[in-house]
């Protein structure tokens, strides 16, 4: 089979990868393939040029003022990676002349491709996550074909015509399903390259996440807070997901709401389990206590101030405390732990400026401490201190803060 | 020897069921006719529909398939026994193709009398039939038994006969030709009446279904054609309409069936005209296709149907303002000052010189005039009508209804003051025609689809352009979907191993 050319591998796979459409899986690519691509990309200027409108206009929505972006090496090498683990789950490359070492090999060939340089530098963090922000998107329509003597099953592909033909006669089923992430790339074999890759890509995992993608891990990300442009853009996110989940997102019990919260929160709590620099916690602790006070924002509105938080209410039910999701205490009971360890990080600056503002925080965390328990914060706070080097305080001084309005 | 020849005078039978006729010639209440295949059947239906009619026949006419003791099986016809004639005649026909003839009424059938017996047989001894058989014949040295096995209708029979093609027969002559049917596919219909039309081929058409169609049919499928009844169809158009694909030519058999022209059916259908039923239209058609159509035939003329090109697109005259001479019958007409009330005035003639101050005053007139309006433009004139409860433009010549749709200048009459019928035949005035008298030249009339609402009329000819729309949308995002190419069965033979390099190190922090 020819060796793919750049144009191609980028009209054909890159760019439906960034600005949606029909992406094409084919022949597995190697190191050499990408030098070459390398190679060649300046003789492919109109295509990279595509590419890097969309990945403008991906970034157009997020950031004031899109950094110039020109498709580089690493950037193909990432793509190129993303293409081989595609393509382990390519009807061909699970036949009877494939063998598990050739399915090794690719894997091996796909680590190599993905093992590109760390990068904290906002052009790059913001390119490489308009190359892969579609990645949890990726779905592929499978056909299941029955007719009167037999059936087949066509993963992405199209059957021929002579299959679809007499359906009538022939009683011809289709059967369209799709296939998402977790099929795609949820396999337990490529799930160590999807994690190298998606660590290749902070910003893209932080903002968005599939069940079956490896988890966030905060000491890659947690430079990402200290933009403030990206900070607000990862805080916005992560409290509106109704601009992506519909109305019912709001109109429901809140449970889509917290969602991202709660992951970003669970992320923390397996950070402080590690050893990472305090500075790190301090920011990732503080960053949560401001998505807690967005959503305390999002109640200023209330008929009555001192009511209950609706939202609370809802989230940290007591009966559906066996259906929280992971994270869920940590992010509501972490405002009191703080205020036990690190006072100051216990409310975001300037909150209990306003007196109704500073009324529903208290509200929020007297309900939190209601609903996660004394022992959830408690032990949070011991686990905070470690890191932070705080005495714990006793707790219930921390919920009933001094000088808020009544 | 089975049977015994009957005697002049003799009127006591062994026999059940027989009697003498007048001629003394034994009889029984039917005849049955033997035969030993249905070939030899339809050979005598044939040759005795050809000489008289089955009709008379069809009352207790039956085919049946029957067997006798040693599973031979035959056919018979059971005819009703009307005469001896009619008898010797199906006597003198069954010889002919090879059958036997028997008389009786129930059971026991005897031989039919021949030139031994002119007075026919008589059974010598007449037993009790075998278990199971139906009836029993008696012949010169036999008695048989038979079973019946089952019934041949002769409707049935009639339908499903195949044509037989007569050599030369498609040469019609002029008495044949007088009254044809067309069978006429419908992609040909047009053409066939355009020709029939311009030959001046008096002729009729249809378009019929035929019914009874089979389960085997495309649910779907049209099945209708056109069909035509042509009177005196010249023989030159008969051949060309005999060698055209998609055209059937039918000879009018009966009131109620029509036969492919050059062939024959078998049976002389003008002798079963019974078993046509009256509601039906037959076909026959070559090759045992038989189309039945709802009858009688509901045909109109092919002169209605000749194509009739319109131009609904070309450009309507302009209203026409001719003057019709008035019919110099005596005096001629005039306007003279009215003598009664004066009328409401419902129409105005602004001279075309005033034109310019007509539109000008449109651009002042409020909405329900300009919709009650409506205005002509003549080469007298802008004629402009109003409805009720609609003032007139007070512009040009202010005219009156003198009756309907007869317009005179305002406070005039026509003299002689005849009536308004007179008036209307004298000026060739009738509804929808405006007759339009003014004091200048002479009066004109319009047609009233002239005129058209002012509001219509009014707007100029704009030339209006299209703004272009800029989407200053962002662009959809379409859902990335994975599609895989075809890459071989051993695209992967031969793939490298990957080269052992160490993981890089972050590399701008």
């Amino acid at each position: 089979m020819a060796r793919p050319t750049v144009q191609s591998f980028l009209s054909r796979f890159v760019r439906p990868l960034v600005a949606g459409g029909e992406i094409h899986v084919g022949r597995p690519l190697t190191v050499e393939d990408v030098d070459a691509f390398d190679h060649e990309l300046p003789h492919a200027s109109v295509e990279s040029e595509a590419v890097d409108d969309a990945r403008a206009a991906v970034l157009a929505p997020l950031v004031c003022r899109v950094p110039p972006l020109l498709l580089e090496r690493d950037d193909l090498a990432l793509a190129a990676a993303l293409h081989n683990t595609l393509f382990l789950v390519h009807p061909q490359a699970d036949g009877v002349t494939i063998t598990d070492k050739m399915r090794r090999r690719i894997i091996d060939m796909t680590q190599a491709l993905a093992t590109q340089p760390l990068t904290r530098r906002r052009p790059r963090v913001l390119g490489r996550h308009a190359l892969l922000h579609n990645v949890f998107d990726l779905a592929r329509t499978d056909l299941q074909l029955s007719w009167w003597t037999g059936r087949a099953r066509f993963l992405g592909q199209q059957p021929p015509a002579r299959l679809l033909r007499w359906k009538g006669v022939r009683r011809v089923r289709e059967e369209v399903s799709r296939a998402g992430y977790d099929e795609l790339l949820g396999a337990s074999d490529v799930a160590p390259v999807m994690a190298m890759l998606l660590r290749r890509t902070p910003l893209t995992q932080v903002l968005s996440t599939h069940v079956a993608a490896p988890a966030l891990h905060w000491e890659d990300a947690v430079f990402l807070l200290r933009d403030a442009e990206l900070a607000r853009l990862v805080a916005y996110h992560a409290v509106a997901p109704a601009a992506a989940a519909g109305a019912g997102a709001l109109g429901g019990d809140g449970k889509e709401l917290v969602a991202t919260p709660a992951r970003l929160a669970a992320a923390f709590e397996q950070m402080i389990e590690r050893n990472p620099p305090a500075a790190d916690v301090r920011a990732v602790a503080a960053f949560l206590v401001h998505l807690g006070a967005l959503l305390v924002l999002g109640e200023r509105g209330m008929r009555e101030v001192g009511a209950r938080s609706p939202l609370l209410s809802s989230v940290l039910a007591p009966e559906r405390a066996g259906q929280r999701p992971r994270g869920l205490s940590t992010f509501f009971a972490l405002p009191n732990a703080l205020a036990v360890v690190e006072p100051r990080l216990a409310a975001p600056p300037g909150l209990l400026d306003d007196p109704v503002l500073a009324r529903r925080w208290q509200v929020h965390r007297t309900q939190a401490a209601e609903a996660v328990g004394d022992a959830v914060i408690e032990t949070l706070a011991q686990r905070l201190a470690r890191h932070l080097g705080g005495q714990p305080v006793d707790p219930v001084a921390a919920v009933s803060l001094p000088g808020a309005p009544a | 020897m089975a049977l015994e020849h009957v005697a002049q005078g003799q009127s006591r039978f062994m026999t059940p069921g027989v009697a003498p006729d007048p001629r003394g010639v034994l009889l029984g209440r039917h005849c049955l006719l033997l035969f030993p295949t249905l070939e030899g059947v339809v050979s005598w239906l044939r040759l005795y529909s050809s000489e008289a009619s089955l009709d008379e026949l069809l009352s207790g006419f039956e085919i049946a398939r029957v067997r006798t003791a040693l599973h031979s099986r035959e056919m018979v016809v059971r005819i009703p026994a009307l005469s001896s004639y009619a008898c010797d005649r199906a006597a003198r026909l069954v010889k002919l193709v090879g059958g036997s003839i028997y008389t009786g009424t129930s059971k026991h059938f005897v031989k039919y009398r021949d030139e031994r017996a002119p007075y026919g047989y008589d059974a010598v001894d007449i037993g009790a039939l075998p278990g199971g058989a139906e009836f029993m014949l008696h012949g010169d040295d036999f008695s048989q038994a038979y079973t019946r096995e089952g019934e041949v209708p002769i409707q049935r029979l009639l339908f499903r006969l195949t044509l037989r093609r007569i050599p030369g027969a498609t040469r019609l002559g002029p008495d044949e030709r007088a009254e044809l049917v067309l069978a006429v596919a419908h992609g040909l219909g047009d053409g066939v009446i355009r020709y029939l039309w311009r030959n001046k081929v008096e002729a009729e058409i249809g378009l019929v279904t035929p019914g009874g169609g089979s389960a085997f049919d495309d649910p779907g499928a049209d099945r209708s054609y056109l069909l035509f009844r042509v009177a005196h169809l010249p023989e030159r158009i008969l051949e060309l309409f005999l060698g055209t694909p998609g055209i059937d030519v039918f000879r009018q058999v009966t009131a109620n069936a029509a036969v492919a022209v050059g062939f024959a059916h078998p049976i002389e259908l003008s002798s079963v005209g019974t078993l046509l039923p009256q509601t039906g239209y037959h076909l026959f058609w070559p090759g045992d296709r038989v189309d039945v159509v709802p009858a009688p035939l509901e045909l109109s003329r092919i002169s209605d149907l000749t194509r009739i090109d319109l131009e609904l697109e070309a450009a309507e005259p302009q209203p026409v303002a001719s003057a019709t001479a008035v019919d110099p019958v005596g005096v001629p007409l005039r306007l003279a000052p009215a003598l009664g009330s004066p009328r409401r005035v419902t129409a105005t003639l602004v001279p075309l010189a005033q034109s310019a101050w007509l539109k000008r005053l449109i651009y002042l007139l409020p909405p329900s005039s300009l919709r009650g309006h409506r205005v002509a433009v003549t080469d007298r004139g802008v004629l402009i009508t109003g409805s009720e409860n609609v003032d007139i433009v007070p512009l040009g010549q202010l005219l009156s209804e003198l009756s309907p749709g007869l317009l005179v200048p305002l406070g005039m009459d026509i003299v002689p003051r005849v009536s308004a019928e007179v008036l209307a035949r004298a000026l060739g005035h009738g509804s929808g025609v405006l007759t339009v008298f003014s004091h200048d030249g002479a009066p004109f009339q319009l047609s009233e689809t002239s005129l058209v609402p002012l509001e219509r009329r009014s707007l100029a000819r704009m030339e209006i352009e299209r703004a272009e729309v800029t989407d200053l949308s962002a662009e959809a995002v379409l859902d990335p979907s994975v599609v895989n190419d075809p890459v071989g069965r051993f695209a992967l033979w031969g793939f490298p191993t990957a080269p052992d390099r160490k993981l890089l190190p972050s590399g701008d922090g």
